[in-house]
């Protein structure tokens, strides 16, 4: 089968365990992924719920029992796709004898690369041009995580692989990790971020899946993910329980300073309110829409959904369409 | 193609020469030759005899231990600390990273057993004055290092499917059974008495089973009345079959550790 043009594309791809308690596990079960190039991509989804072993999979460190997947079109296992990316494993160990420089050194030279200049230049795109020289065991984590970006970078990737990018980092840290990732979107590259850090995706994402239990749960545009919150409208010259009166459905109104606070869903038909409102003599003072919060989906996706029913994948992109 | 493992082979050094476990046994060895001809004194034999058995057994032992320390760990660690999966995300194969790590090792084997020849031949030389017999002294630390080379291999390969505790108790065992059985299982093949069943059952193990007993020189080096037949013949036939033996194994371990899931 020819892939589409994207970055990742998966088919039902499988990958099984053998477990003496529970017999065949599939840690992945019939995964459909689509990444778009040049996309910040977040693979979302609780401890053990396959991950890694999708990120594994990818890169060919381990093999799928069924389906197929291809990475910048090539299909996965072929070695020439290796050149054109990259990957920052979770809780990345280095060997902690070398220097920041002679880690560039090593990992380049695994490219065939050996350029000074490229070295010194990637130091300074990650600010540890200061600390070149000094050895990875003197590295606190943030810095062992900026030199792993620095390595990821060698080879100029198209494609780069991020586990866990800022785990157990302190803020500070986070926030050099989260920059260097926008910069990578800015220079075209395509980000597969997997992350529990649901705050940090939901700032740098353009699009997400969340996994549970080895089976995609929802996948889509963060934005459309997103939709669906509530709105809140501020009305002048309308009463309390005039608004009450409308019968919205899953609503809150109350009196504030300068006006009645509507609190509603989007789901309800706004635009017909506020013509009422207006043909009363009253005056929309605000609207704000509120949108749902990544933690919130990612809470309700992981509990509400039971595994049976997670089986069958929600792409918002399609639900949206119709 | 070899740049990689010429890179993983380099880095494999230096995180070995690194290791205090395998720098303590190292010591050790270092200690005991040094001490050596204090305690050949003590021995009612020659002296020379004496001296000379002990400091060569010393190399061997402290050698054998560093080998198998040093590579039962190699592959292990390196899944464990997952430094092996930045790596495969590169352009490397797993051959060449096996490979790579198994010449990283050999490596460090060979600077750490320079350095103990280096003693024995200093410590010799202040104790017997005899610079003469310090070249035949060498040739027993050299088939060491290819003795060594094939301990590594099977370490190596066993490493790729198994932990590091049956590995070393694996690679040890096969390390006494090839230095004590082999010419044993040899003499049973060869023996006009041994029955048919007998001699395949022993050219079956002479077969499977690394000789590392080829490699022991000692007695010749030690008893000046012993001589090898053909002795330039003899280095590199054992030499020949030990990197064919060491290449056969490194071609298994990498049939097996490209099926293995990481």
């Amino acid at each position: 089968m020819r892939p589409l043009a994207a970055a990742i594309e998966t088919k039902q791809l499988t990958k099984t365990y053998k477990s003496r308690i529970h017999g065949k596990i599939n840690v992945v079960d019939s995964l459909d992924l689509h990444v778009e190039e040049g996309e910040i991509f977040g693979f979302l989804g609780p401890n053990g719920a396959g991950k890694t072993t999708t990120i594994k999979m990818l890169l060919s460190i381990i093999y799928p029992d069924a389906g197929e997947g291809y990475v910048l079109g090539k299909e996965i296992g072929d070695m020439s796709v290796h050149r054109l990316i990259s990957y920052v494993p979770e809780r990345p160990y280095y060997y902690e004898h070398m220097t920041g420089l002679e880690l560039l050194k090593f990992y380049a030279s695994l490219f065939g690369i050996n350029d000074q200049a490229l070295f010194v230049r990637l130091l300074e795109k990650v600010n540890l041009h200061r600390d070149m020289s000094k050895t990875i065991s003197q590295y606190s984590k943030g810095m062992q995580q900026r030199v792993g970006l620095a390595q990821a970078l060698l080879n100029d990737p198209k494609l780069m692989f991020l586990d866990e990018p800022t785990g157990g980092l302190d803020p500070i840290a986070h926030r050099e990790i989260r920059d260097l990732i926008l910069s990578f979107r800015e220079e075209g590259r395509t980000v597969f971020i997997s992350s529990h850090e649901l705050s940090e995706v939901e700032l740098i994402c353009d699009r997400v899946a969340i996994i549970n239990k080895g089976v995609i749960a929802r996948q889509g545009k963060l934005t459309d993910l997103l939709r669906g919150g509530r709105v809140e409208v501020t009305f002048e010259g309308v009463t309390e329980q005039w608004l009450k009166d409308k019968g919205m459905r899953d609503s809150h109104v109350r009196t504030i300073a300068g006006g009645v606070l509507l609190d509603t869903t989007e789901e309800e038909d706004i635009n017909a309110l506020i013509d009422a409102a207006r043909s009363n003599s009253g005056r929309i003072v605000s609207i704000v829409p509120r949108r749902k919060r990544l933690e919130d989906l990612f809470i309700q996706t992981v509990t509400d959904a039971p595994a049976a029913a997670a089986k069958k994948t929600i792409t918002v992109e399609e639900s949206t369409s119709v | 193609m070899f740049k990689p493992i010429a890179s993983i082979a380099a880095t494999t050094v230096g995180e070995a020469i690194r290791r205090k476990v395998l720098l303590i046994i190292l010591l050790i060895g270092v200690l005991f030759l040094v001490v050596a001809p204090g305690l050949g004194m003590l021995s009612a034999r020659s002296e020379t005899t004496v001296l000379r058995g002990m400091m060569l057994g010393i190399i061997q032992l402290t050698s054998a231990v560093i080998a198998i320390v040093l590579t039962v760990y190699m592959i292990p660690n390196e899944i464990e600390r997952r430094t092996i999966y930045t790596i495969l995300s590169k352009p490397v194969q797993r051959w060449q990273f096996l490979v790579g790590k198994y010449f990283g090792a050999v490596s460090a084997l060979l600077m750490m057993m320079t350095l103990m020849t280096s003693v024995l031949v200093f410590t010799f030389w202040l104790q017997q004055r005899d610079a003469s017999a310090i070249p035949d002294l060498i040739k027993a630390p050299v088939m060491y290092f290819v003795q060594m080379s094939l301990l590594a291999a099977v370490a190596i390969f066993f490493s790729t499917f198994v932990s590091p505790l049956v590995n070393f108790f694996l690679s040890g065992g096969l390390y006494l059974l090839g230095s004590l059985f082999a010419p044993f299982f040899q003499t049973l093949q060869e023996s006009q008495g041994t029955p048919q069943a007998a001699k395949i059952f022993a050219q079956l193990v002479n077969t499977i089973l690394p000789n590392f007993a080829n490699y022991n020189i000692q007695n010749p080096i030690i008893n000046p009345g012993q001589q090898i037949q053909n002795e330039s013949s003899y280095y590199l036939q054992v030499t020949v079959y030990g990197v064919l033996y060491i290449a056969g194994l490194l071609v298994a371990g990498t049939i097996v550790f490209d099926r293995r899931e990481v």
